[in-house]
Order: C-alpha cells, then sequence, then structure tokens
C-alpha cells in the first residue's frame, strides 16, 4: 500500500478527537495484543494492529470491522502498556468513529432505546420476580422514575448521540 | 451506622434481585447502611454512551454521582462494568476543560458534578470496611470444607490507576478468594483465574468466540480445582456462567455437570442463615444441592450463649 501522510494525518486527528489521546506513543511492541481477551478470542483488529492500521492511515478502509465491538473494557492493555497509550481508549475512539457514522451493528440499536427510555440499557420488566424474593415490585432506579427519564433524555437529546437520528 | 449509598446498575436490579436481596440483607448486619439513589440510571453501560462520545458518557455517569454527592454517601456498585463505568468518567473529569463542558450538561437538569463521593464496589467494602473478622462472627453456618473457584472479573481490577481500591497484584487478584477465606470455604488457585470469562461486549457481537475463551476457563477451574462451585464479585460474570455452562453442556463441549455459581454476597447471605428464596432465587442452573450442603444442620455453629 502507498503510505500517505494525509491519510495518516485524517486518521490520527478523528482517534485523538474521539479520546485516543495516547496512540502516537505506540512502538507496536504488542504488548496490548498479547494480554488482550478479544485478540484471544480471535478478533483481527484490536490493539497493536488497529494501532497498526490507523497509524497507516486506514480509517474508511477498516470501518467495517466488528472487531471494536468486541472489545470488553477491561483494560488490561492500559495496565500493561509501556508506553501510556491507553490503547483501549484507542480502541473506543475507533469505536465512536465508527458508531458516529452508524457503521456498527443494528443490534446495538436496542440497547441505545432502552438507555434513552428507561435510563437502562438493559431493561427487562423486573416486578414479578422482584416480588417473588421480596423486594418492593419497582426499583428505586430510572425505570420507575419520570423525572430521571426526563434529565437522561435531555441530555441524549442535546448531545451528538442525539444528532444521529436514533431516538 | 456507616451508610453507603447503594448503586444498583441493570442486571441486578431488573434480572437478578436476588443478588440485590442478598445485599439488602447482609450489609445492615455486618454494619452498613446501604442508601438508595433514587433514580439513578445506567452506568452508562460500554455498548451505549462510552460507545459515542466521551462527554455524553460522563454526563450520565456523573449524573448518576450527583445524587449519591446530594446524600453526603460514597457509592457502592454490585456490577464489575458499573464499576469501571463510573469509575473511569470520574477520572476523566479530572481534566478541568472536561469537567466544564460536562458540567454545562447537567445544569440543563440542574445539576452540578462536584467530585466529593468515592466509588467503591461491594467487595471493597466488605473486604476493607467490614473485614474478615466481622464476617467470620456473623456467620450461621461454616463452610468448611467446601471447595470455591473464585471468578474477579475484569473492571475491579484494570487500570488500576483509576480505582480507589486496588488489589496488591491486578494479575494475581487476592481480595475475593479472601473474602471467600472468611467463610471457611478452601479457595485454590487455577491458572486462569484472572482470565476474561467472555460476557460483555465479546458475547453481543460474537457469541461463539465468547463461548471459545469461556470453555476454556471453566475447564481450567474444573481440571485445576474441581470446584463444588464458583463465587464471583461480577454480576456479569455471574450471567455467563450461569447461562454458559448449559449451552456447553448440551453441545457436549463439555463432559461434566454444570458448576453452580453464586454471586459472593448471595454465598454470604446462605452462610448468614437468610432465605435462599430471597437471596439465591434466580438461576438456569439448579443451585437447590449446593443451597441445602451450605445450610446443612452439620455445618451449624454453635452460637456464643
Amino acid at each position: 500500500m502507498i503510505i500517505d501522510q494525509q491519510k495518516i494525518d485524517e486518521a490520527v486527528n478523528t482517534i485523538i478527537g474521539y479520546g485516543g489521546h495516547g496512540i502516537l506513543n505506540c512502538v507496536q511492541c504488542g504488548a496490548c495484543s498479547a494480554i488482550c481477551p478479544g485478540v484471544r478470542a480471535g478478533f483481527p483488529l484490536l490493539c497493536r494492529n488497529l494501532i497498526r492500521h490507523l497509524l497507516n492511515g486506514e480509517l474508511e478502509e477498516i470501518i467495517e470491522d466488528s472487531s471494536s465491538w468486541g472489545c470488553q473494557a477491561c483494560n488490561r492493555c492500559t495496565e500493561v502498556c509501556p508506553r501510556d497509550v491507553r490503547p483501549q481508549e484507542v480502541v473506543f475512539a475507533f469505536r465512536r468513529y465508527q458508531a458516529n457514522e452508524l457503521a456498527f451493528s443494528t443490534s446495538s440499536i436496542t440497547s441505545q432505546m432502552n438507555l434513552y427510555e428507561t435510563g437502562h440499557a438493559v431493561y427487562t420488566d423486573p416486578r414479578a420476580a422482584r416480588k417473588r424474593v421480596g423486594l418492593p415490585e419497582e426499583t428505586p432506579t430510572s425505570a420507575f422514575d419520570e423525572q430521571a427519564k426526563q434529565e437522561i433524555q435531555t441530555l441524549i437529546n442535546n448531545s451528538p448521540m442525539g444528532e444521529l437520528g436514533l431516538f | 451506622m456507616e451508610k453507603i449509598g447503594l448503586y444498583l446498575g441493570c442486571n441486578i436490579p431488573l434480572k437478578a434481585p436476588d443478588i440485590e436481596q442478598s445485599f439488602r440483607k447482609i450489609l445492615p448486619a455486618l454494619g452498613i447502611e446501604p442508601v438508595d439513589l433514587q433514580g439513578a440510571s445506567c452506568c452508562p453501560a460500554w455498548g451505549t454512551a462510552p460507545s459515542f462520545d466521551l462527554n455524553t458518557w460522563c454526563a450520565l455517569s456523573s449524573r448518576n454521582l450527583t445524587i449519591a454527592e446530594a446524600l453526603g454517601v460514597d457509592v457502592m456498585t454490585g456490577c464489575n462494568s458499573c464499576f469501571g463505568v463510573l469509575s473511569e468518567a470520574k477520572h476523566f473529569l479530572e481534566d478541568a476543560d472536561r469537567r466544564k463542558a460536562v458540567n454545562a450538561s447537567l445544569a440543563t437538569i440542574n445539576r452540578e458534578f462536584k467530585g466529593t463521593s468515592d466509588i467503591y464496589h461491594v467487595a471493597h467494602v466488605l473486604h476493607r470496611k467490614v473485614g474478615a473478622e466481622k464476617i467470620r462472627e456473623n456467620l450461621k453456618y461454616s463452610l468448611d470444607g467446601l471447595k470455591i473457584a473464585v471468578q474477579p472479573g475484569c473492571h475491579t481490577l484494570w487500570p488500576s490507576d483509576v480505582y480507589k481500591v486496588k488489589e496488591q497484584n491486578p494479575y494475581y487478584p487476592t481480595i475475593l478468594r479472601e473474602l471467600c477465606e472468611a467463610t471457611g470455604a478452601t479457595v485454590p488457585h487455577y491458572s486462569r483465574l484472572e482470565s476474561c470469562c467472555g460476557m460483555g461486549g465479546m458475547r453481543s457481537t460474537d457469541v461463539e468466540k465468547s463461548l471459545r475463551l469461556f470453555k476454556d476457563k471453566l475447564q481450567s477451574i474444573k481440571d485445576e480445582t474441581d470446584a463444588d462451585l464458583i463465587v464471583t464479585t461480577c454480576s456479569s460474570c455471574f450471567l455467563q456462567f450461569d447461562m454458559s455452562q448449559p449451552i456447553l453442556k448440551e453441545r457436549g463441549l463439555i463432559d461434566f455437570e454444570p458448576i453452580p455459581t453464586l454471586y459472593y454476597t448471595q454465598l454470604l447471605a446462605l452462610a448468614m442463615g437468610f432465605d435462599p428464596s430471597q437471596v439465591a432465587a434466580v438461576s438456569q442452573i439448579d443451585r437447590s444441592a449446593i443451597i441445602a450442603e451450605i445450610q446443612s444442620e452439620k455445618r451449624l455453629i454453635k452460637e456464643v450463649a
């Protein structure tokens, strides 16, 4: 492939803009990948390899790859990185780039809708189960609190998430 | 009695309310008063706002923290992911510019993040604030002779620089082991102790990859410990161990019966004599035999006269 400085700058600036501030510290040592459960499970573009592609100026070329969504956010990579790259933040920055281009699985839309409507990413009606174990049927959380739900919707509506047209 | 804000998250109050009930039973008996954080929401989970926008993540997380701040209490989570998400958001909010931007968002809902509440996991509260001795004093049943494999999970371990309470060595965690040992049980080491169970984003993105990782871990537990039960302090790990062992069994990928799994506070609530139909009632794997064993008459500790 041809290395194009303009494309490298675009990729690096995009990642830094989405929170991957340490990307340029990376020396490709691979400590992150050696310890990453996602890499072990077989996701091709995480940690060192994702950073390599980004530092070669690839961004749109890899936008459809789902590896970043397989990241467990466990931060083993951050702990082990000798260069303070905080690789998980690079992976999440790339995921944010994908998300803001709407390049993500439709199955993840359910959790965004749940969060917006109930304040819980995972929501199932808990009342019968709670009653069975002797708890009040309604949780003290946003799910049964109208003001809390309004607050969450206000925060999301006024954010970049609100501009994606999901809600 | 020391008060602490009970941050419930999603899975515990909605899918595993018996875990919530176990918190509410054991904590007051151990000198900790859990206080509800009325109107708290999702932390928000990694796959939601953190995957879209850093400041929206921080705004939603810090909204939860402001509820505790108003009550003058620290926050205690039961879910490792919640612990990680809230701790990281608080870490990001140490950046003055970010805090200003996030507080501008919070102002639209009449809130302000001040950063006055610390974030703990229930394992930290039990280990640091309650302590093994007080746990031992409150046992009704001794778990002497039972063999437990522990599953600490990921998000209380790394990155250690953002957490209020850290393990001495996050690659060799000891907090959960010591909590289990306080019940009298034996907790053998196994080589994949700190490895990932495969739940979380990995499971929703590619269930087959998740199950492969899970099987490696589970096989290691079986071969190296032959444990009577698995105990975790992560509600996501709990769900993976409880729902995926039967899948592996059904597919013929393991040749042993699924190992019953309990969240740590459920184990402790049972050992303290609380009613299993309230504190350990929701699971795919049949746990009745291990629960009967834990609460069997021969394990009764004689009351001090």
